[in-house]
């Protein structure tokens, strides 16, 4: 919609400081305190890892690609390998698949973690932010003590994994969800009975189902708005086949819907990962040899934690790939913040725009 | 859960009138990967409109130009007379592939499935907007526009997505060295400083 001239107002958010370390520039048309238009500009961080990613190795891109965001930062490669995977016809170890996903449902229960406790932050209910980052901490030693690292876990390699976990990690990884999960259960209600959290979350930055739709949205913010997609679910990888996946859905499509559909997968993460943790079978973590990928192409794509990330690969028998390309889920979810962000007030801003938690660097690459 | 069709081959070949070239694969999980090349750009919207109305979600759009395929050792005897006149491959739909051409996937989601759109240009050459059809198709299309001298025809709002207007255009079609990419600069100036204070302490 496009506003009369004359009425409206121009504010500029951004580049820096819209509820994130990241730049995204927001050229918003207000009339009084409402937004009326939002123009979003990108490309501040705008890396050309695309270009790099042809000069580099199919073994040197797993460790780049592990480096394009943070939050998100395996489920990168874990796509990645997925699709030289397809393109060789290798099967991984049993144990390996099961432990993609224990490395998957860490990182996204710290992520979610952090993106419940920043809208918490940015409606000033700061202890409720630190509360939540030291529960994240719970997951972040974990990762610490699993991978050796709190956010780059290294843990994918084409043919497996590269970690192990044995009885006496299993053992800690167990005690640390048991520490998690009480935490997370009193987060969860702290956002549903909160009267001031929910005045500001209920009913504001909606989304509908159509408008979900047209935008191609995924991950959380789909399954706010009613759209039930999970690629763990729609289409299993790694031992997703085998563990017993659910995915929330709520009909609103408010800021408050997706803070929940995030807490709520955080006990479901943690559910998967007892489950993974009791079934997981012995044997190899990952090929013996490494292999060659003979040309070819491919379509990777996994539920990171804010959605469908999608890898296109394309091989053609050298040592680099003639094509790397990646759509990560934020980059259709930003689309979506037209349709929040129109009518809502400019103190809501920050926090319509965080509920998409949104990954810049990612969209950028 | 919507999924491809059993008959999907049959639409596009109904939806594409300059004919398709198509294959797909089944993973053991169970979902399907599928790619569909169209002999002509002018197909693009007729299959979009088709996949749309099957329920299928734009999930990502990649550009980029095949290499020229590398020239085979000459085996055989020359033979007398005349060299053959070398040939520049083509594409099934007739479209050079001599390094300069581009490829333009769009790659299709239907539930757990992918269907991938193959279609080719030539250097110069444009394709048809896809924005009419799936809304999500306007930032791919940007960002083709701005990676490759590609047109997208019909694009209702062509500005640049990620790289600055005063960056030249296809960007992905040029070498650029990487000190040129990150934009880094340096200046002798913190040099000349130290040189300054270093006579200055003696």
């Amino acid at each position: 919609m496009n506003a009369e001239p004359g009425k409206t107002y121009t504010i500029p958010v951004g580049p820096l400081h819209v509820a994130l370390e990241e730049p995204m520039y927001f050229h918003i048309d207000v009339e009084g305190e409402t937004v009326r238009h939002v123009d979003i500009r990108a490309g501040h961080v705008h890396r050309g890892v695309e270009y790099l990613a042809t000069k580099r190795s199919i073994y040197q891109n797993v460790v780049l690609v592990e480096r394009i965001c943070a939050l998100c930062s395996n489920s990168h490669p874990e796509t990645f390998v997925m699709a030289c995977e397809q393109i060789a016809g290798i099967e991984i170890p049993e144990r390996a698949a099961y432990l993609r996903v224990v490395a998957a449902e860490i990182k996204r229960i710290a992520s979610h973690l952090f993106n419940v406790g920043i809208l918490a932050h940015l409606t000033g209910y700061d202890t409720l932010f630190m509360h939540a980052m030291q529960v994240r901490e719970i997951m972040q030693d974990a990762k610490e003590t699993l991978y050796g690292n709190r956010m780059d876990i290294g843990a994918m390699c084409v043919g497996g994994v590269r970690y192990d976990l044995d009885a006496e990690l299993i053992a800690y990884l167990r005690a640390a969800l048991d520490k998690v999960a009480p935490e997370a259960d009193v987060l969860a209600e702290t956002f549903k009975r909160n009267r001031s959290l929910l005045r500001r979350t209920k009913g504001v930055g909606i989304l509908t189902k159509e408008q979900a739709v047209a935008c191609a949205t995924v991950g959380p913010v789909a399954r706010a708005s009613g759209l039930p997609y999970d690629v763990r679910i729609a289409a299993p990888y790694a031992a997703y086949d085998k563990l017993k996946v659910t995915a929330p859905t709520l009909v609103d499509g408010d800021v408050w819907s997706r803070a929940m559909i995030r807490l709520t997968e955080i006990g479901l993460s943690i559910d998967l990962l007892r489950q993974t943790l009791r079934d997981l079978p012995e044997g190899p973590i990952h090929l013996s040899e490494r292999p060659d990928i003979p040309a070819g192409r491919a379509m990777g794509k996994c539920e990171a934690p804010r959605g469908e990330l999608v890898y296109y690969l394309k091989t053609n028998g050298a040592d680099q790939p003639e094509r790397l390309k990646w759509r990560v889920p934020s980059f259709p979810n930003w689309d979506a913040l037209t349709f929040m962000l129109e009518g809502a007030k400019i103190a809501d801003i920050a926090i319509i725009v965080n509920s998409i938690d949104p990954c810049v660097s990612c969209t950028e690459r | 859960m919507i999924r491809l069709p059993d008959d999907i081959e049959t639409k596009l070949a109904a939806a594409a009138a300059g004919g398709i070239e198509y294959s797909s694969t089944k993973s053991k999980q169970g979902s399907t990967t599928a790619w569909c090349g169209l002999a002509t750009t002018d197909d693009l919207l007729s299959v979009g409109k088709m996949l749309l109305d099957l329920g299928a979600r734009l999930a990502m759009a990649s550009a980029m130009q095949p290499p020229a395929p590398e020239e085979e050792d000459e085996t055989e005897e020359p033979s007398e007379g005349e060299p053959p006149e070398k040939e520049i491959p083509k594409t099934f739909g007739g479209t050079p592939i001599d390094g300069k051409s581009y490829e333009i996937d769009y790659h299709f989601v239907l539930g757990g499935d992918f269907l991938t759109i193959v279609v080719f240009a030539p250097a110069g050459g444009s394709v048809p907007s896809l924005t009419p059809y799936f809304r999500a198709a306007d930032w791919p299309e940007r960002e083709m526009m701005e990676n490759y001298a590609i047109q997208v025809r019909g694009h209702p709002d062509p500005r640049r997505l990620f790289l600055d207007p005063s960056i030249e255009t296809a960007a992905l079609e040029r070498l650029i060295p990487y000190s040129t990419l990150v934009n880094a600069a340096s200046t002798k100036g913190l040099w000349d400083r130290v040189i300054a204070a270093k006579r200055g302490a003696s």
